[in-house]
């Protein structure tokens, strides 16, 4: 997983650290029961505040991507689980609505709007 | 605490070794005075004098290399430090005065003096008493006033040195008490070693004072 | 125990100086940054942790323990690292690990000779021959030698080119990996130094400022920017402190307070914006 912290984005490094987590969660670049690096790892490698990694670390379990076991670390939850399913459907919609209004500019109707999702399903069932 | 004394006795010689040419002169240079006066007891009184006012060198160092903040921060007492360096100044002391009545019995006996042991007696005897006077004096004022305004202090040494020199064997001849300490050398031993023992002891306890409230 | 120090209402008086109240407590596995501007009382506060300084009231305990009572036990396991040499500038790096070995029971010959090695201090050198930096460098092997449990260090970038920084940086966050150990750092200038502390506490004029996660202190201000005509009298009421010049205004203000003006651009503020504005109230206010 890459993990790269900007000093200069203005988005707080707790905040960074969470979404890029949580993509390589989305993505399945982290795998389902993969443990995340321990915190004081984290925040030796990345020089930051250990206590900057655990808030990440904390709303990340808030969220239900992560599930902190005492003594062991923090491991990806599935992504079956309710919430990440759950943020994954999220993902799906804000495409698809994205998809929706693209097509309207492009005056697209519904039929060739539908096509055009089945053509690309299928171009992506070949990969 | 013994050992903690003995490691901060450790760190201030480290701090002297640079002196090592100073200290060597007080011992030789008065090997020359010695043999101007043809007389050990001026010559021994002379370089205790000396000594006693490189006392000083520890506090300067110190002071020079802002070396209170290490002193600060290591884990003994600032007693332990006071004491340790008593301690030093003390062994400065006995190894100034046993060197210096061999190279001087030496000189002396090379240009030819024959010298008596009570010669040798009264040289040692005034000798660690002048020392000790001087630098029970001196220390607590370094510790006061630091080495450079406790510098002033250098004048009790000097003063006491011109006292031995011309006072002292005047008085020994008008004052029966002393003809008769220096006539018996029990007494005069018994008497020599009390008073010094009292005087660092009251200088040790002044000193513990004044740097337990020192802030640093 | 949990916490490594705990400074509960500390005051010292000297001069027309006055520390008062300082309350800050640092856990155990953890980094606390002391800001503040010069002579804000940062150096006294690590002096009276040290016991150097007397102090007028309050406590301070470190490892659990008074730092008066238990002086010398709580001295074993204290590192601390000075803004300029504390050792004989005649000595050489032997006569530094000799001295040490004296007086710690935990020095490790072997971790000194490793640290001196990573930061290319030339151990035939004399303490005085060295740059200031490696002077710093020195102290710092020499703290890390005996395994210390806390690591005290007063601006201990002072004399630090990017380069030493930046390895300070990557050493304490190492320090403080396995969670057994902590440090505390004073600074005037925080820059990436702020960015491994956990906590901060920031001292202005002797009065504490704040003390806490260093998350929750930069969440708690926003500096906000606009055209002059939009400096308000209630913006410049609320205002921590402003900056003005002929084409508009910065101003830092609470997170809280921000609501009450939607239309300015808010953005983050860094430790040092939040000094340099909080000190300017300081000085309208004389």
């Amino acid at each position: 997983m890459k993990l790269i912290i900007s000093n200069t984005s203005g988005i707080p490094i707790y905040e960074q650290i969470k979404q890029q987590i949580k993509a390589a969660i989305l993505s399945g670049e982290l795998k389902e029961e993969e443990a995340l690096p321990s915190l004081r790892t984290l925040a030796k490698e990345l020089k930051i505040s250990v206590l900057t990694v655990t808030r990440a670390y904390t709303e990340l379990e808030q969220e239900g991507f992560v599930k902190n076991v005492q003594g062991r670390g923090c491991f990806v939850m599935g992504r079956d689980s309710g919430l990440v399913r759950e943020q994954l459907l999220l993902k799906v919609e804000a495409g698809l609505t994205e998809a929706i209004t693209a097509s309207k500019i492009a005056r697209l109707s519904k039929e060739e709007l539908h096509h055009l999702l089945d053509i690309l399903l299928e171009a992506n069932a070949d990969e | 605490m013994m050992s903690n004394i003995l490691k901060a006795t450790k760190l201030d010689f480290a701090l002297m070794k640079q002196y090592t040419k100073s200290i060597l002169f007080t011992i030789f240079f008065p090997i020359f005075f010695t043999l101007l006066n043809r007389s050990m007891l001026f010559g021994i009184s002379f370089a205790m004098c000396f000594s006693s006012a490189t006392s000083s060198y520890t506090f300067s160092i110190c002071e020079a290399n802002n070396m209170e903040r290490f002193y600060g921060i290591l884990p003994i007492k600032r007693s332990e430090f006071v004491l340790g360096r008593y301690l030093l100044i003390i062994l400065q002391g006995v190894l100034t005065i046993t060197v210096s009545i061999i190279l001087q019995l030496l000189a002396l006996r090379i240009v030819g003096e024959n010298v008596q042991m009570h010669q040798i007696t009264s040289a040692f005897l005034t000798g660690i008493f002048l020392y000790s006077t001087y630098t029970a004096f001196l220390i607590p004022g370094f510790y006061k006033y630091g080495s450079i305004k406790g510098r002033v202090f250098l004048f009790f040494p000097t003063l006491g040195f011109l006292a031995t020199l011309f006072i002292l064997p005047k008085l020994s001849l008008k004052i029966p008490a002393v003809s008769i300490a220096l006539n018996s050398p029990a007494v005069l031993f018994a008497v020599v070693f009390v008073s010094i023992v009292i005087m660092y002891f009251i200088s040790m306890c002044i000193s513990v004072r004044i740097t337990e409230h020192k802030e640093i | 125990m949990s916490n490594y120090l705990e400074v509960k209402d500390l005051s010292k008086s000297f001069g027309n100086f006055h520390l008062k109240n300082i309350n800050f407590t640092l856990p155990k596995g953890y980094i606390m940054g002391l800001i503040g501007p010069n002579g804000s009382g940062k150096t006294t506060t690590i002096k009276l942790i040290l016991n150097m300084l007397k102090r007028d009231e309050g406590e301070i305990k470190i490892f659990g323990l008074d730092n008066i009572g238990d002086e010398q036990k709580i001295k074993y396991d204290l590192g601390v690292v000075f803004d300029s040499s504390y050792f004989c500038g005649e000595w050489r790096i032997t006569q530094v690990r000799n001295t040490m070995s004296d007086f710690y029971p935990s020095w490790d010959t072997g971790r000194f000779s490793e640290f001196l090695r990573r930061f290319r201090i030339p151990q035939e050198k004399k303490v005085k021959e060295l740059s200031r930096g490696m002077q710093m460098k020195l102290m710092l092997a020499s703290a890390f030698a005996h395994r210390p449990k806390l690591l005290i260090l007063d601006e201990p970038t002072g004399g630090l080119d990017p380069v030493s920084r930046d390895e300070l940086l990557q050493l304490l966050s190492e320090y403080i990996e396995d969670g057994e150990h902590s440090v505390l750092f004073s600074t005037h200038v925080t820059g990436d130094l702020e960015r491994v502390a956990d906590y901060i506490t920031y001292i202005n004029d002797g009065q504490l400022f704040f003390s806490g996660g260093k998350d929750e202190f930069m969440d708690m201000f926003r500096i906000v920017k606009g055209g002059t005509y939009e400096l308000t009298p209630l913006l410049s009421e609320k205002a921590l402190g402003i900056r003005k010049f002929s084409t508009g205004f910065e101003a830092l203000v609470k997170t809280q307070d921000l609501a009450g003006f939607p239309s300015l651009c808010a953005e983050p503020a860094s430790i040092d914006e939040i000094i340099v504005f909080t000190n300017k109230r300081g000085e309208n206010d004389e």
